[in-house]
């Protein structure tokens, strides 16, 4: 039936509080929701999300909450003699092993930690090992990891991170592409930007703080294009020139949802 | 209460070089001249229950002072003057570094230094104090807690019990058969002048006045100088590095003219003299 479609389109994506009853039946609880009965009910603030395979919540807000094979950028903050830690912009300190960094023949005596590393040190590392029974362990072992030597660094909220990407990479392709930079995200928000031109990183930083703050309205590619004077290809102006009539008052929710989907898609690809 | 380790602040070296760029080109990250303070905002009279009370945001920095009136014993040795005591609280909830416990060092020494400006400045006329001389004087506590700490907590801190004294009303006491007995009325507290503290780091070659807590993180050497309308009337060096006589020389000369400003403010907000 046409209306019982309807109402199905209108559960699949809304806006939830904690404690909001997303659905109730035979769902699978995916993320930031718990099942209470026969109802799953929302843990955080976000985007309740009802596909085929269960439900969860895209949140809009908080903490970054690890999780493996994340890339990261950390702070040296401490060493012991076995390992660093690690500020990682979360409620989880990290660890880092010595012994990632200098090999299996490490020895605390002879090997000087802080000759690699030392305290205030801005790391790339991927996340290794986190479960509800140890802190996150970190590696450096891969490409493009290890210490950041130089850039611009900057923080946002990890809830803002897929949306920085955007769709395949569009938003930080237009980015570093429109500036002349180099954008280097980590999951956890944490945001490291390198380039020749300190006008561009300026305007990078503008960028990314923009998206930051308009996270959740529409558009938004659209205006950051605008702010870097990135000219349109001519496939969007045709786009933009169909688009005549104004938009009504609910719209921007529609959009937002279309763009949370852009999100989901950034996100499944991570 | 509370264990701070506001001073293990560790900032990000990327984010130290971002910060030394800035000051060699005469800026300061956050896009602030050197001599420039953050926004100064003092609300009053937040504390219903206290006698007087100001809650003051330095930027994200935040205090709330409350002034309460007691009587007791006047301390020794200076048997005919009122007794007044500032103490000073960072709460766990006002940054990340700072845990629930006894004060830590760098708070004794906030609540000192803000002490130390109110008491040698004599903002207080404590010889007004006395209800029977060397046996039961006005006791006056201003307890400060710090909210949220985004550094220059000795600015922040001496602005808020500054507001909070000024608009503080004094109860009427009086000695009726040897019992102190409280008259119903009111009066304002006696202030001879206003106290006003100009903090100022020294960042490599750079002094800058109000840091931000990163800023903190990075400097070498801090000074808190106080003027009244009198002229200087305290001073603490903080922190293990140094100054040069001409730095002292021109941050003292700042703190005379920040010192005027502020004063001029909370005078105009606690309508003190007019």
């Amino acid at each position: 039936m046409a209306c019982g479609e309807l109402v199905m389109q209108e559960i699949r994506r809304r806006y939830v509080l904690p404690g909001d009853k997303i659905a109730e039946g035979n769902y699978r609880p995916l993320m930031n929701v718990i099942r209470t009965g026969n109802a799953v009910i929302a843990t955080r603030i976000g985007i309740a999300e009802t596909g085929r395979d269960g439900v969860k919540v895209i949140p809009l807000s908080g903490i970054y909450i690890p999780r493996v094979n994340d890339l990261v950028i950390g702070k040296i903050v401490d060493h012991t003699s076995l390992s660093w830690e690690v500020d990682i912009n979360s409620c989880f300190s990290a660890h880092l092993p010595a012994q990632d960094v200098f090999g299996r023949d490490f020895s605390p005596a002879r090997d000087d930690m802080s000759k690699h590393l030392a305290i205030g040190d801005m790391i790339t590392a991927r996340i290794v090992a986190f479960d509800r029974t140890r802190d996150p362990m970190l590696t450096v072992q891969d490409r493009d990891l290890g210490k950041i030597p130089r850039g611009e660094l900057l923080k946002i909220s990890a809830t803002r991170v897929p949306r920085l990407i955007g769709k395949r990479g569009s938003m930080i392709q237009t980015i570093e592409q429109a500036t002349q930079t180099r954008v280097l995200i980590g999951q956890n928000g944490v945001v490291v930007v390198t380039g020749r031109n300190p006008e561009g990183i300026k305007q990078a930083v503008k960028a990314i703080r923009m998206v930051e703050e308009e996270a959740h309205t529409a558009n938004l590619t659209q205006r950051i294009k605008v702010l870097l004077n990135v000219p349109e290809t001519p496939q969007e102006a045709q786009a933009n020139s169909a688009v005549t009539t104004p938009k009504p008052q609910d719209q921007p929710v529609q959009d937002t949802m279309e763009e949370v989907e852009e999100e989901l898609e950034a996100e499944s690809e991570k | 209460m509370s264990v701070s380790k506001r001073s293990t602040i560790i900032v990000e070296h990327l984010r130290k070089q971002q910060m030394m760029d800035a000051i060699s080109k005469g800026k300061r990250l956050d896009g602030r001249d050197f001599n420039e303070q953050r926004p100064l905002e003092i609300e009053l009279d937040v504390v219903k229950k206290a006698n007087g009370s100001a809650r003051v945001r330095l930027g994200d920095s935040e205090v709330i002072a409350g002034v309460k009136v007691e009587t007791g014993e006047p301390f020794e040795g200076l048997e005919n003057k009122g007794a007044l005591i500032v103490s000073a609280e960072v709460l766990p909830t006002a940054s990340p570094h700072v845990e629930p416990g006894p004060p830590d060092e760098e708070t004794v020494e906030l609540a000192r230094v803000v002490d130390r400006g109110v008491r040698e400045s004599e903002m207080v006329d404590l010889d007004k104090l006395v209800l029977v001389p060397g046996k039961i004087v006005y006791t006056i506590f201003v307890d400060c807690s710090v909210i949220n700490a985004d550094g220059n907590l000795f600015d922040a801190t001496s602005y808020a019990t500054v507001s909070a004294l000024l608009s503080a009303k004094l109860p009427v006491l009086e000695m009726q058969n040897d019992k102190v007995v409280d008259t119903g009325k009111t009066q304002p507290m006696p202030v001879t002048t206003v106290p006003i503290s100009i903090t100022a780091v020294r960042i490599g070659d750079a002094v800058i006045l109000d840091p931000s807590a990163e800023e903190e993180a990075c400097m070498d050497a801090r000074i808190t100088i106080t003027t009244s309308e009198a002229g200087f009337c305290a001073l603490q060096k903080g922190y293990t590095g140094a100054f040069t006589i001409e730095q002292i020389k021109k941050a003292a000369e700042t703190a005379r003219i920040k010192g005027e400003e502020i004063r001029a403010k909370i005078k105009e907000l606690t309508k003190y003299g007019q």
